[in-house]
């Protein structure tokens, strides 16, 4: 609704739009048009709808009897106990596993950028051969290979590097550390678009800080990491997105292990073993205003640290 | 030859990582190699192993490492117990039973190298994986149709053509991306059961790739832009029109990230178990092997079976992922500029 009077907005502000603007606007509609549609059926109806379940008590096994219930829903949140901890999990992982994801996927694009690296093609598909695993195999492998009497762990790494052995993977600290770390598993796309970003660097400014007397290092920090922010910032979008359980750039199914991903795992238990659809919408709508501060936030650093060539013009 | 003696501690070190990083790929696959008897047996190697059988008397018995007084032998274990058991030197069967004092379970076995490949066939016999996998193909061609045409239309229209009210339509677009889906899944998921009653039908899986796909769209218009007009403009006073434009001039350029997204599409459809799971259930006919074969690992307690599971179900997009490397490691590129025009 809103966006539709803004855009009405800024097109009656614009006083003698001349035929031909005018003809490559209505081809340029005609040609977002399916997009367009999805945009309404897929996104902004169902977002409005489930804002309008977020009052109600709508209920999956009677949904004729849908009554209006207020704020009630909003109410019933604020002392829920289960949801406080599950989106206080949620958090506490993305703020370890966000950051790790895009500092990992810098340095091994770094590394398969470079020159000095052997059967480039091969290392890079390597790489990324662990992004296309579906996730639920992923965590059976995990699961395997850190288990402490069969797994590889223990006897492997640990046990030959005089380390303490561990005993289990299945519960509190240990559990999470797996799962951080296993997060690892995700960031191909994200050595993509990093890598797509370093090529995209021209060779002469490298060229002309090393004759200057700029060392590896500096050149990575002064040059690198500086002219590739664009690429940093929307990996950070999405493995936030991804965190929080948005759009992913490659989805590869779901683990279904409600301890981990927490608030997705309770939304779900309510939505599927409650069927409470009313509360669900509002446990969804609580958690879509939190990722969509955080994201603003993000969006308005962003001015203060992203390369944006336009702007220098 | 300096050259490589130059480079070769960089490249040893990404190896090390490499194999850290790929660990418990490896250990799947030695998993799925493994004989079932080997998955409990602390002392057994780290490789694939069984212990070396022997046959007496027409019965199939196994050789242990036993201390005897003559130093440490190979005997056949014939009847296991506690504070004492009964051997068999294969060497010399015709000297009968010998006793030997001691548990027999602190004895470890004579190994020998020995794949298990009958864990592979465990998948094939509970389900028609292959007819499964053309599900899965079905819906990967239907769904890179609908996604892969509508989102390179749609691309292009963000990427050449002013729209009504500037930027703010493609920063409508970034915004879709950052929905979390649970938002917009109840009243999807109401309205698909419900009102459409298309349980049980793969419509749920496909519809929305129909109206493209909001990351795809944003990767191509980014790498759109980054062409030169030129050739466009030329098309354009020859009276080429705007989807002939796109044809003609954009896609012969544009291959490599249609091919990059159309991977990532076709490793996404692979692995989708999801939409599955919420729509089709999993007596429908129409199931796609990643949603049967997760079902059967999660029904199935034996560890080298499920991990040769995994193994099966890693073929395909491994073998893609090694044909189309060229293309898809070039990377995709997101820079800031966006008034290049």
């Amino acid at each position: 609704m809103q966006i539709t009077s803004v855009i009405k907005n800024k097109i009656s502000a614009v006083p003698r739009v001349s035929v031909e603007t005018r003809f490559k606007r209505q081809v340029g509609l005609m040609l977002i048009s399916p997009w367009l549609i999805g945009l309404v059926l897929f996104k902004l109806a169902p977002i409005l709808a489930s804002f309008f379940f977020s009052f109600t008590d709508f209920h999956l096994l009677n949904p004729d009897q849908i009554q209006f219930t207020g704020l009630q829903n909003y109410r019933i949140i604020t002392r829920d106990r289960e949801a406080g901890i599950a989106l206080w999990q949620t958090i506490q992982l993305a703020l370890v596993i966000i950051p790790l994801q895009t500092f990992a996927s810098i340095v091994v694009a770094a590394m398969l950028s470079s020159r000095q690296l052997l059967a480039k093609n091969t290392m890079r598909m390597l790489f990324f051969l662990p992004s296309i695993i579906p996730s639920f195999s992923a965590a059976l492998m995990w699961d395997g290979f850190v288990d402490p009497s069969t797994g590889w762990l223990n006897r492997l790494i640990l046990g030959p590097l005089g380390l303490e052995s561990l005993n289990h993977f299945s519960y509190g600290d240990a559990s999470r550390l797996l799962f951080i770390i296993s997060s690892l598993w995700t960031i191909g796309p994200g050595i993509l678009i990093m890598m797509g970003s370093m090529q995209g660097i021209s060779t002469e400014i490298y060229e002309a800080a090393h004759i200057d007397g700029a060392g590896r290092l500096k050149r990575f920090f002064k040059i690198t990491i500086p002219l590739i922010t664009p690429a940093i910032f929307f990996s950070l979008v999405l493995n936030l997105t991804a965190v929080f359980g948005g759009a992913i750039l490659l989805d590869r199914g779901s683990r279904w292990r409600n301890d981990f991903s927490s608030y997705d795992g309770y939304v779900n238990l309510v939505l599927f073993d409650m069927f409470k659809l009313g509360y669900a919408s509002s446990l969804a709508w609580v958690f879509f205003v939190i990722v969509m501060i955080i994201v603003l936030i993000l969006f308005g650093t962003s001015r203060r640290w992203v390369y944006f060539p336009d702007r220098e013009n | 030859m300096k050259r490589f003696l130059n480079v070769l501690p960089f490249n040893v070190f990404v190896w090390i990582l490499l194999v850290l990083y790929l660990a418990p790929v490896f250990f799947m696959i030695v998993t799925a190699l493994m004989p079932t008897s080997q998955l409990d047996d602390k002392k057994a190697p780290l490789y694939p192993a069984r212990i070396v059988p022997y046959i007496y008397d027409g019965q199939d018995y196994q050789l242990y490492n036993v201390p005897m007084e003559n130093g440490t032998q190979p005997m056949a274990l014939i009847k296991p117990g506690h504070t004492a058991s009964l051997l068999i030197d294969p060497q010399h069967p015709e000297n009968g039973l010998i006793e030997w004092q001691g548990d027999w379970r602190t004895l470890a076995g004579v190994y020998e190298f020995h794949i298990a490949w009958e864990n592979f066939s465990h998948l094939f016999n509970s389900m028609p994986v292959l007819k499964m996998v053309g599900n899965t193909f079905m819906l990967a061609v239907i769904g890179e149709l609908g996604v892969l045409c509508s989102s390179i239309i749609v691309a292009y229209g963000f990427a050449r053509f002013s729209l009504p009210g500037g930027n703010l339509l493609f920063y409508v677009l970034i915004a879709t991306i950052l929905i979390p889906d649970k938002v917009t899944f109840i009243p999807t998921f109401y309205m698909y059961i419900k009102i459409l009653q298309w349980r049980g039908t793969i419509l749920p899986l496909l519809a929305h790739l129909f109206f493209g796909n909001a990351v795809y769209i944003f990767l191509l218009r980014q790498n759109f832009k980054s062409f030169p007009v030129d050739l466009e403009e030329a098309a354009m006073l020859d009276g080429a029109g705007p989807l002939r434009r796109l044809v003609s001039v954009i896609m012969p350029q544009a291959w490599p990230v249609v091919i990059t997204v159309s991977l990532l599409h076709f490793f996404y459809t692979w692995n989708e178990t999801r939409l599955a799971s919420l729509y089709l259930g999993s007596s429908s006919s129409w199931l796609p092997v990643s949603f049967a074969v997760q079902n059967y690992q999660s029904l199935t307690p034996i560890q080298n079976v499920i991990e040769a599971s995994t193994l099966i179900m890693l073929i395909v997009p491994v073998l893609i992922l090694f044909l189309a490397q060229r293309y898809f490691m070039q990377g995709l590129i997101i820079t800031g500029a966006e008034n290049k025009q």
